[in-house]
């Protein structure tokens, strides 16, 4: 099967000719089947957005292809327009790109672009918004009177609506209280089982990305650090703790369990997973 | 590209022009530009053209960025020297074809005038290569501020002239962000006629002019939280103060003056 999206050999430069120019993606090679959850994750300034913006064209390499759906998306013109509606990118903080009259009309924007029929603009105006939890009493409204969790739903909707092959969230939680983060994170595994797409997130709380992703992709100064299932990954905690970076504490407790010589999993990433392993323990577990 | 826009084009550095108070650079650069007028002889344009390449030396600054300055004027620079050269006559002829004369005046306008627009903004560029925007804008402020006798807010305009200046960068980077999100929902922002053009701007415009609002209220919040009620009974924590080196240079300026006047007087005008 084609991989939704294909990243070979990729490096992209800033401050390119200066003397200050760094790799802001350096050399990266990624594959990211069709229908999976790809987390990415990273320190600031790890390349995580850089790396996103380069899979609908956003930002051309400097070396190395972007291949989406078996087509080089810097073929030519109508190649690179294409790239556009099969990865649908959600920006970081999403709700300052709202410009629109209403709520209707600005998730009808990426699908107009699209120069689709009427009726089929309506239909997936609808189902984004519900998808996307927009409520319908909203659709009318302005979206500037939305509060802040409504617009961030509204405007992810507006990405949704082209309906991509590739939906990419960059931070889709940041800034929301927990329960908004859940409800978000809720959304995302919803949409995916609805529709079967293929979901990139980026994010840094290891959390939100344990509990919806297939496979982790931890970015770290510009290049693949490691690549596995959340349980592969959040197995090296001593390595990621060296990036910058974090696993739950519920799982370095269970982490620490094991290394005392409990017998309890490693892969427990949420509070309720926690339970349900104390659970079985308690049933079956005998101490090693 | 949009990021390429520069505004306030300081260079970092030490020199004497930088440690200049700014507002005896920004008196003295005004009086420079207006000897440059006051020129009518070779000899008295070539003074002040010697001491700019002085001035440039001192400052440290790469003549690659002086070039950089100048570059944008080439065309203005060759388009009045041709006006000149065709339109002014007098004095002895090179070179006449039918309506079309070359004399011996011409040449030296077109020279002069060129010479002189060159200097002209070699010196006004020098200003703002040495010169902080925020220095700037302090030695406008206090240059400005005898204008208060009139009612004139002369600190709040210069507060907005600062707050104006840092927030370019900062609504540059948002214009970017907002054409990114709106490219990846597929606006089409560089292609079409000026009409579909400019209404492509519209998802671009909207949310860029929201977000300037949300920011100035949060600032303005953020500075009254700070207590800032505007320019009465402020202090500064860096007072200008004038010191020996820029009482040096007006009298340096000074002496330049009287030159270009003596020089005026002795030498043929060519203007």
């Amino acid at each position: 099967m084609t991989p939704a999206v294909e990243v070979k050999n990729l490096t992209h430069y800033y401050l390119k000719g200066t003397e200050n120019q760094v790799a802001a993606v350096n050399n990266i090679n990624l594959c990211v089947e069709k229908g999976e959850t790809l987390g990415i994750i990273g320190h600031t300034g790890s390349g995580k957005s850089t790396l996103i913006a380069h899979f609908n064209g956003l930002l051309k390499p400097d070396k190395g292809e972007v291949i989406v759906d078996g087509v080089n998306i810097f073929e030519n013109k109508q190649t690179l327009r294409q790239s556009r509606f099969k990865v649908g990118l959600c920006f970081q903080y999403p709700e300052y790109q709202l410009f629109e009259e209403t709520v209707y009309k600005d998730i009808a924007f990426g699908p107009s672009n699209m120069k689709l029929p009427r009726e089929e603009i309506e239909r997936r105006v609808l189902t984004a918004a519900e998808m996307a939890g927009v409520k319908k009493e909203n659709l009318e409204k302005s979206p500037f009177d939305l509060s802040g969790g409504e617009k961030r739903r509204a405007a992810i909707a507006g990405v949704m609506s082209m309906e991509p092959q590739v939906l990419v969230l960059d931070e889709p939680a940041a800034g929301l209280d927990p329960a908004g983060r859940r409800d978000l994170i809720n959304m995302i595994k919803n949409y995916r089982t609805a529709t079967g797409c293929t979901v990139i997130i980026v994010s840094h709380s290891m959390e939100d990305i344990a509990s919806v992703a297939d496979r982790v992709c931890v970015l770290n100064k510009a290049e693949i650090a490691m690549l596995g299932t959340p349980k592969e990954v959040y197995s090296r905690d001593e390595e990621l703790r060296a990036m910058g970076l974090n696993v739950p504490e519920i799982t370095k407790i269970f982490l620490m369990l094991k290394n005392r010589g409990f017998n309890v999993p490693e892969d427990v990433f949420t509070v309720d997973e926690a339970v349900a392993a104390f659970r079985e323990f308690a049933k079956g577990g005998v101490k090693k | 590209m949009i990021s390429d826009i520069s505004i306030g084009q300081y260079y970092t550095g030490n020199s004497f022009l930088h440690k200049m108070d700014a507002r005896m650079k920004f008196v003295l650069i005004f009086a420079l530009l207006v000897f440059v007028f006051l020129c009518k002889s070779f000899f008295s344009l070539a003074l002040m053209a010697a001491f700019t390449v002085f001035a440039v030396l001192i400052s440290r600054i790469p003549l690659k960025m002086i070039l950089k300055s100048i570059k944008p004027l080439v065309i203005i620079i060759l388009f009045t020297a041709l006006l000149n050269i065709f339109y002014t006559t007098g004095g002895r002829t090179y070179f006449e074809w039918h309506s079309i004369k070359l004399t011996e005046k011409g040449v030296n306008t077109a020279i002069f005038m060129a010479v002189r627009i060159l200097v002209l903004v070699v010196i006004s560029s020098l200003l703002t290569y040495t010169t902080t925007p925020t220095m700037l804008t302090d030695a406008i402020e206090r240059l400005l501020s005898p204008l208060s006798v009139f009612h004139i807010k002369v600190h709040t305009l210069a507060m907005m002239m600062t707050l104006a200046l840092r927030f370019i960068p900062t609504l540059i980077e948002e214009t970017q962000r907002i054409m990114n999100a709106q490219k990846a929902r597929g606006a089409e922002l560089e292609t079409g006629g000026l009409i579909a053009r400019s209404k492509a701007l519209v998802p671009v415009f909207v949310p860029l002019m929201v977000s300037s609002f949300r920011r100035a209220y949060e600032l303005a919040f953020a500075m009254t939280c700070r207590c800032y009620t505007g320019g009465e009974g402020r202090t500064r924590m860096k007072q200008m103060k004038l010191k020996p080196r820029d009482y040096t240079a007006a009298a340096f300026a000074a002496a330049l003056l009287a030159g270009v006047l003596v020089l005026n007087h002795f030498f043929k005008a060519v203007i």
